[in-house]
């Protein structure tokens, strides 16, 4: 009955209301509503209209966070994600400067993106022993460079025709377009990691890839479709990246698969492989951005802030842990 | 015969592989620019080098315990500011003091990250993580938001940089002398056998009587303790201090291990695989712009280099895998 | 099952975030003395947003006085020790007059963090934002929309394209400083022989822009016909690339008479492995007179002669007043119209090289083996 939960606390007897508060994404979610109202008393600013309007550069990297949750499900990591996103923007810019339609364009960065992934797919499938971190890093280095490589001296180019990416900018009412897109995504992310046989898959093959293997599950596969799909998400985040920006340099989407790992991580998600789900990324994501914004208004330090962002992410992880082994000394002690 | 065997030595042995490749680099580089294999030449490599090399050795600590430990640049940047700011300001002098007060900082900012690891169990990656944000955020702190120290500031700590002994600068003997230090240790001390215990088999190695938290503990702060003297040879090298020195440079330790045969899933590698490793990396990032690639071109360049290396590295350990399963069935 | 309830309990987040944040809106207006204007402006944004202008900026204060202003200043991003000079000033520049600023960096240097940065900015009520670029075009979307809240845009250091800005205050015109590095080359290569750039990163756009209008004052004058620039190399601003860069320079190029490096980073470790390594090859460039301290020096024991940078304290105070005029309504940033800068006395706006309008402050500043130690007390 109960989707695949994160982690739960320990040894809460099996009331279902108990169960889901105590539940990670129970958690997560109470933590979701302390930090909006400490927000909203911290920043004279913080309300939902000014919320909705700067959330969606943040959102963008929502899309990597999907993507990124069934790498660490699955165990592995990509950090090429931010390279990726940099090369699928610059091909964009430069098609549609080049006169495409607006839907070709879109068309062109999706590409991109999977032609990367494809890239990293096909590596990690065929060299299976090597680890996926230093192969992605590789690529990341040689994504971002081919980006060099193509903007030349200047480093930069920006769109003359903005309206298809003004358009996918827009708003119904307050909200942007942006954040009915992340959801959509996320429940159909969620239904495939939690309900399908291909979710149940990654699952398996995070817990243990070799049973998995000889359980007849076709890891390599799946691992390839995985990594692909990574690709043409960072290309679908490629182009809300230009819609805030109108432009790419080789400096877009730095460190975006860093704050990918921290959203996913942090909504239970972990890179040791086989739990967590995708409610709790989402959530975390949605805390992560309120968060910022929060703290933003009152232009509390960025390194402040990123240095709160890492508290949070080893408490999170952290405080479960202990408890659970406080609890169990003290049952050895009582033994 | 002889022939043969000389080949699957040097097939079968990681080592002898990966100082291959180094010689061959080495040789289409010169062809390339004759002034690369030069003594100054290659000092200065290891010089503007050695701050990855002594710490790719902490990073095989970490490595062969099985986790992996990405705050390192941060805390760099963290001891490396801190003596920059205590020089800055006259609060210290000299060279000995600011490498104690570095490695200190250093050591105790391992032995966080080792505690949050090994006795809160939050998975390296993560906790490394977290921690990243966290030491980079105070290095920015204590330096003011964001002051420098420059060469004049620093006084005469940076003049070891400068200075040679018996014809090699200082900075290089630093290198020797950690990477001597870390091969007997690794290999003849109880405690170095014990590092690669936990890695290959942390169960078995638990029921042997050796107490897996605490090694994976000291692996951490021996990090730590490496990135700490990492920051002071950066200051040094470099005659400079900055919030935002070294800023992802975390990833080419790791891909200095990795080249050198470190296994990310621990139990494997060498000091003298890393050794080679990061040689490896370095003479590849010198190369780039000696045998002229255009300098928008490097990076990539760079980054298929890295994965030509390890792929070839997958490549003869297959080879060699075969060979030694052929032996067996004979 | 569980995965509806927590769908819809983010719902209910939402819902309680709207009413935590009304609440906290009506609280936040009966304790702070914004006008009712600002606060209406404030909760019903989008509507206001279409009736605003840039050029109604001038409502919140009366014209000629600059008190009661309140101003945010954007860094390209923290731990630039020559940034926090000109924002020294600025910032009591600007307190003189009665006004406040903000000072405020993204977590990195490039466009997205700073893209992040504006949004922030926009939404609280700020009267002009002032800022150094990290990008020149991708700012545009976020500056335009702050213009049309009714925020008046500045830059300095690095500007952002014409579109996205009302003034730009240039700290020496691109021209003067490419022209003072030609002629400090010129003058210690000795009039002919090679010489190499070694810029920060490929994308660095005040980089991009002297380098540029270096190569096009060589091309245009038959006085440097004799000067070979054999290579732009790119150190991104990390010492240990652009020692690494220097050095290949030197290996490849083996008669390289000079390097000039219009970067902070870059100069300082280029310099460090040249004197280091008593190299023949001079340097000269843009840099900080106290990281350059050590190496500036007539004859063999330093690595440079001499070196450029610009009045960073006048930087501040100019930019501070320029942005407070526009606030004011003084100026709007269009061709030829004046207004005075304090003590700095009275400044014209200029075309610039990008199709906007501009205010250059001066000739960039010497600094040789006889004033650095005086200047490296400053900055």
């Amino acid at each position: 009955m109960a989707g695949k939960s994160g982690r739960t606390i320990n040894n809460i007897p099996e009331n279902p209301v108990r169960k889901m508060i105590f539940s990670w994404e129970g958690i997560l979610f109470l933590l979701l509503i302390a930090i909006n109202i400490f927000c909203s008393m911290y920043s004279e600013f913080y309300n939902i209209s000014s919320l909705l309007r700067q959330m969606p550069v943040y959102l963008a990297e929502v899309f990597l966070m999907l993507g990124m949750a069934f790498i660490l499900v699955m165990g592995e990591i990509d950090i090429s994600v931010g390279s990726i996103v940099c090369l699928s923007a610059t091909l964009a810019c430069l098609s549609s400067n080049a006169g495409l339609p607006f839907p070709a364009v879109f068309l062109v960065s999706l590409l991109v993106g999977t032609a990367c992934g494809i890239v990293n797919a096909l590596i990690l499938t065929n060299f299976q022993e090597l680890p996926p971190m230093i192969v992605t890093l590789s690529t990341q280095i040689i994504f971002r460079g081919l980006a060099e490589i193509i903007l030349g001296s200047g480093g930069s180019v920006s769109v003359s025709n903005t309206a298809g990416f003004r358009a996918i900018a827009g708003k119904v009412g307050q909200v942007p377009y942006i954040l009915f897109l992340v959801l959509i995504l996320a429940v159909i992310y969620a239904v495939v990691l939690g309900k399908s046989t291909f979710g149940r898959s990654v699952y398996a093959i995070g817990t243990n890839r070799t049973t998995a293997y000889y359980s007849g599950i076709p890891v390599q596969k799946i691992r390839f479709v995985i990594y692909t799909l990574m690709g043409t998400l960072c290309g679908v985040c490629a182009m809300f990246l230009i819609s805030n920006s109108y432009g790419a340099n080789t400096t877009t989407g730095e460190n975006f698969e860093m704050d990918a790992i921290a959203m996913a991580v942090f909504g239970g998600i972990m890179s040791t492989g086989g739990r967590g789900n995708i409610a709790g990324g989402v959530i975390s994501a949605i805390i992560i951005v309120c968060l910022r914004v929060g703290l933003g208004q009152r232009n509390v330090n960025a390194q402040v802030i990123l240095l709160i962002i890492g508290l949070l992410l080893i408490c999170t992880v952290g405080l479960p842990n202990l408890v659970k082994n406080m609890r169990q000394t003290r049952k050895v002690k009582k033994n | 015969m002889k022939k043969d065997s000389m080949l699957k030595k040097i097939t079968g042995s990681r080592e002898a592989l990966l100082a291959l490749i180094l010689i061959l680099l080495f040789i289409v580089v010169t062809g390339f620019n004759s002034s690369f294999l030069t003594p100054s030449s290659l000092q200065q490599l290891i010089k503007n080098n050695a701050v990855t090399m002594v710490m790719a050795l902490g990073m095989l600590c970490v490595m062969l315990v099985g986790g992996i430990d990405i705050s390192i640049m941060s805390t760099l940047a963290l001891s490396g500011m801190a003596i920059g700011m205590l020089l800055k300001y006259g609060h210290i002098s000299g060279t000995i003091l600011p490498f104690v007060i570095t490695m200190a900082i250093g050591t105790v900012c391992g032995l966080v990250v080792g505690l949050v690891v090994s006795r809160v169990d939050v998975p390296p990656i993560i906790a490394t993580m977290g921690f990243m944000y966290i030491y980079r955020a105070m290095g920015y702190l204590i330096s003011n938001g964001g002051e420098w120290a420059s060469a004049s500031a620093l006084g005469s700590f940076s003049d070891f940089a400068t200075s040679s002994f018996l014809g090699i600068n200082c900075v290089i003997w630093i290198v020797i002398v950690c990477y001597a230090f870390f091969f007997w240790f690794m290999k003849w001390t109880r405690t170095g056998r014990k590092i690669y215990a936990v890695g290959s088999n942390p169960e078995a190695a638990d029921v042997s009587g050796i107490n897996v938290r605490n090694i994976k503990l000291l692996a951490f702060t021996i990090m730590g303790l490496l990135a700490g003297l990492g920051g002071a040879l950066q200051v040094g090298i470099y005659a400079s201090a900055m919030p935002n020195m070294q800023k992802g440079g975390e990833m080419d330790v790791i891909a200095a291990c990795v080249i050198g045969g470190v296994s990310m899933s621990g139990g494997r590698g060498s000091v003298i695989g890393t050794l080679l490793g990061s040689l490896i990396l370095a003479t590849i990032v010198k190369a780039l712009p000696l045998i002229g690639i255009d300098s928008l071109a490097q990076n990539t360049f760079k980054g298929v280099l890295i994965l030509v290396v390890v792929v070839v590295n997958v490549i003869l350990q297959r080879i060699s895998d075969r060979n030694a399963l052929k032996g067996r069935e004979m | 099952m569980k995965k509806k309830i927590i769908s819809a309990l983010l719902c209910a987040a939402m819902a309680t975030s709207l009413l935590a944040g009304c609440g906290s809106s009506s609280a936040g207006s009966s304790s702070t003395t914004t006008s009712a204007a600002t606060e209406a402006a404030a909760s019903t944004e989008t509507a206001a947003k279409a009736g605003e202008s840039a050029g109604s900026a001038d409502t919140d204060s009366s014209s000629g006085s600059y008190a009661g202003q309140k101003i945010a200043l954007v860094g390209k991003s923290a731990g630039n020790a020559f940034f926090e000079i000109a924002a020294a000033t600025f910032v009591s520049t600007v307190e003189s007059e009665g006004g406040t600023v903000d000072i405020v960096y993204p977590e990195e240097a490039t466009a997205d963090a700073q893209i992040k940065v504006l949004d922030n900015l926009i939404s609280q009520d700020y009267d002009a934002i002032c800022l150094s670029a990290n990008d020149t075009n991708a700012l545009q979307a976020k500056l335009e929309e702050a213009m049309d809240a009714g925020i008046a845009v500045s830059s300095f250091d690095s500007a952002p394209n014409a579109d996205s800005r009302q003034i730009f205050v240039n700290q020496a015109g691109t021209t003067a400083v490419a022209q003072a590095l030609v002629d400090a080359v010129y003058d210690i290569t000795g009039g002919e022989g090679q010489w190499a750039i070694l810029s920060a990163t490929s994308q660095a756009s005040n980089q991009n822009a002297w380098i540029d209008a270096m190569k096009a004052i060589i091309a245009a004058n038959d006085q440097y016909a004799n000067l070979e620039l054999v290579e732009v190399a790119y150190g991104d601003d990390e010492a240990q690339k652009s020692t690494d860069q220097t050095e290949a320079l030197l290996q490849n190029y083996p008669d390289l008479k000079v390097i000039c490096a219009p970067t902070t980073v870059g100069i300082a470790a280029a310099a460090k492995y040249l004197q280091d390594n008593s190299a023949s090859c001079k340097l000269t460039g843009l840099g900080l007179p106290s990281e350059m301290e050590a190496y500036t020096g007539d004859g063999d024991d330093y690595s440079c002669p001499y070196f450029y940078l610009w009045d960073m304290e006048g930087l501040g105070t100019l930019s501070a007043y320029a942005t407070m005029a526009l606030v004011s309504g003084e100026i709007t940033g269009a061709l030829d119209e004046t207004f005075t800068a304090g003590d700095l006395g009275e400044y014209t706006i200029t075309a610039a090289d990008d199709g906007g309008t501009e205010i250059v402050l001066g000739l960039p500043l010497e600094f040789t083996p006889e004033n650095v130690s005086e200047y490296a007390k400053l900055y």
